[in-house]
């Protein structure tokens, strides 16, 4: 099996003043290549802390994290930042586009930092936006788009750096019902289409559905 | 991430708050405004200076001996000399390689009673050498109204005032032209009792000015002629032998040269000026004046970097959020850290090119302005006081930047640091 990410006995304690918090207490996760998982749990199970530590947003208290060979959790600041360009997308809840880019320029914004030419970095996000279903909505601003379309252009966003790992976080929950479902049908073909390895967060049993498998947390560890 | 990705990226952050934008920009362009005012002022009044100056040939050295301080004031004896310009150092200098021109002075006594006499009318007239020097700044020849300047060392001319000649009844232009050519006189009359008539051609009429240029003599004349009436008047026909020349001009080869000669002839105990040296002098107060005026200038972009450093500071507050999408899509803490020093750098650079155009224009009408105000006190100067020369432009637009960029420092390293976990929770 070709393994994407291995997380090993993952904690993450945080200070709050003088009191201590621990989000997660050890947890275990590995996701093949090509695999769909749903983490899922209620509100303040650690499932966005451990979304956060394989992102390489953040560095666990102890444990390890491998990406594709990589290990995470004792990588310096510029091995973090190459993690976040090379290997992962990032889905949001709240979309997080820049709203004064265009749906084309906030799709391309990842590969500025890569250094690619501007009318390659479009012509990639261009081709992305219309197979997510915006070819028509190129150069609307967000405040033009559903939140339907902002979140199509979250999903180009996270896929134009063509990352081994998408991770979404709770990517349905500004969503109504009938959106969520169409944007996780989205996720699903792209799954399929590209083989993408993709790791959902959410607490909505109907969205897990989409994944397949699922991986339940609850006080910082997973449930068995 | 190129330049022009940076460029771009802050343009469009900066026209997102346009208000805030120019209001930030504002401190900067007061303050470039005043300093580009400022040195472009220092530049122009050191250019005309500079060019009035060359006029003159920076080559001319003026000597002078050093007298021993009087004791008694007498009209008809001056100080005695410690060091004297003998007609042998005129011929030292005039051998010398690297001098192209001596020309020695001497002036009427101050206290001679010197008449001027036109056919048989007289009028007590002040009468001296020729005083100026032509093109030198500040000793500006008169104006000519018939025959034609004296020829300094030709014995013989002697170069009227038209009032004086008015005052002798010689009035209008036919009268002063008519005059050119005639043979005059000029009357000593000594305390002693003695009386001598000089004889000098009339070769020249001028129109005295008494504005700044002036005031001039009623009658000029050359030095042999200057010396024979200070002879006379002090009843010392070897006068040149006991007191030498009142003055020596001499025009060197080059800068270089003058610089020897001065050096030369301190040494030798000569009262020594040259127009390089009274340059030089001016050029080190204009680079105080400078210094001061510049200093104004700065003092405003102090405050206004301050206030970049504020309004950089409120972004991050703004952006924070966004900082956290950047840095989660790739961007690294050098990257964040280009984009908010590359937003400030730009604000200062607005600034600056505001103040720059603000300043040039500011200058011109200034200028505009004190030669109008001088032309209505009737005071005949003319040039351009406020200049703007390219590296004035090139200085400013990069201290702006500077500026920009210095108070960017700060605000920018602020942001890269921001935990991105944290930062994409902020609303």
């Amino acid at each position: 099996m070709d393994i994407v990410v291995r997380a090993v006995g993952l904690t993450r304690r945080y200070e709050m003043g003088d009191t201590f918090v621990d989000a997660l207490r050890g947890v275990d996760l590995t996701l093949a290549r090509g695999e769909f998982v749903a983490l899922v749990g209620p509100s303040g199970s650690g499932k966005s802390t451990v979304l956060n530590l394989i992102g390489g947003l953040d560095r666990p208290t102890s444990g390890e994290v491998w990406i594709d060979g990589t290990e995470l959790s004792k990588s310096d600041e510029r091995t973090l930042t190459r993690h976040r360009r090379q290997h992962v997308g990032f889905v949001f809840q709240s979309f997080n586009l820049l709203p004064r880019l265009t749906a084309e320029e906030n799709a391309a914004l990842p590969l500025m930092f890569s250094g690619v030419p501007e009318k390659e970095r479009l012509s990639r996000a261009r081709t992305l936006l219309t197979r997510v279903g915006l070819g028509a909505r190129l150069t609307h601003r967000p405040t033009q788009l559903s939140s339907g379309e902002q979140q199509r252009v979250a999903i180009a966003r996270a896929l134009v750096g063509q990352p081994a790992l998408v991770l979404a976080d709770e990517p349905t929950g500004n969503l109504d019902t009938a959106t969520g479902v169409e944007i996780m049908d989205l996720l699903k073909e792209l799954n399929q289409e590209h083989g993408l390895t993709l790791l959902v967060v959410t607490h909505d049993p109907e969205i897990a559905a989409f994944a397949d498998r699922m991986v339940r947390l609850r006080d910082g560890q997973v449930e068995s | 991430m190129t330049l022009k990705d940076i460029a771009k990226t802050s343009l469009s952050n900066l026209s997102r708050h346009k208000v805030r934008t120019v209001l930030s920009t504002v401190g900067v362009t007061v303050g470039i405004l005043t300093l580009v005012t400022m040195l472009s002022l220092g530049v122009g009044v050191q250019r005309e200076i500079t060019q009035a100056f060359q006029g003159a040939g920076l080559e001319t050295v003026r000597i002078r001996p050093v007298t021993e301080e009087s004791t008694s004031f007498s009209l008809y004896a001056e100080p005695k000399r410690k060091v004297l310009i003998t007609p042998e150092l005129v011929e030292e200098m005039r051998a010398r390689d690297d001098v192209v021109a001596a020309n020695p002075h001497m002036d009427v006594p101050w206290s001679a009673n010197v008449s001027l006499q036109v056919g048989d009318e007289m009028v007590q007239a002040s009468v001296d050498e020729v005083s100026w020097i032509p093109n030198e700044p500040f000793s500006q020849a008169p104006d000519l109204a018939a025959g034609r300047e004296l020829i300094p060392g030709a014995p013989g001319e002697i170069y009227v005032s038209s009032d004086t000649l008015a005052a002798l009844g010689h009035e209008g232009q036919a009268a002063i032209d008519a005059l050119v050519g005639q043979e005059v006189a000029l009357v000593l009359k000594a305390p002693r009792g003695d009386t001598q008539a000089f004889p000098l051609r009339v070769v020249g009429v001028f129109h005295p000015n008494y504005g700044i240029d002036g005031p001039y003599f009623d009658a000029h004349i050359n030095m042999p002629d200057s010396l024979a009436l200070k002879a006379w008047w002090y009843n010392d026909p070897d006068i040149l032998e006991h007191e030498g020349y009142d003055a020596l001009t001499v025009k060197a080869a080059s800068l270089n040269d003058a610089v020897q000669i001065v050096e030369q002839l301190e040494e030798r105990g000569f009262q020594v000026t040259s127009v390089k040296m009274m340059l030089d002098m001016v050029n080190k107060s204009m680079v105080v004046l400078q210094t001061m005026l510049g200093s104004v200038g700065g003092l405003a972009l102090f405050v206004a970097s301050i206030g970049i450093a504020n309004t950089m500071v409120m972004a991050i507050y703004e952006r924070t959020k966004e900082i956290g999408v950047l840095k989660a899509v790739g961007a690294s803490p050098g990257d964040i850290r280009l984009l908010f020093v590359a937003e400030a750098s730009l604000i200062g650079l607005l600034g600056g090119i505001i103040g720059t155009v603000g300043g040039w224009l500011l200058g011109l009408g200034l200028n505009e302005a004190i030669l109008a105000y001088l032309e209505w006190k009737e005071i005949p100067v003319t040039g351009t006081f406020f200049v703007v020369t390219g590296w004035l432009v090139a200085l400013a637009m990069a201290f702006a930047t500077v500026i920009g960029l210095l108070a960017g420092l700060y605000p920018a390293a602020r942001a890269a640091r921001l935990d991105p976990v944290e930062a994409l929770r902020h609303e």
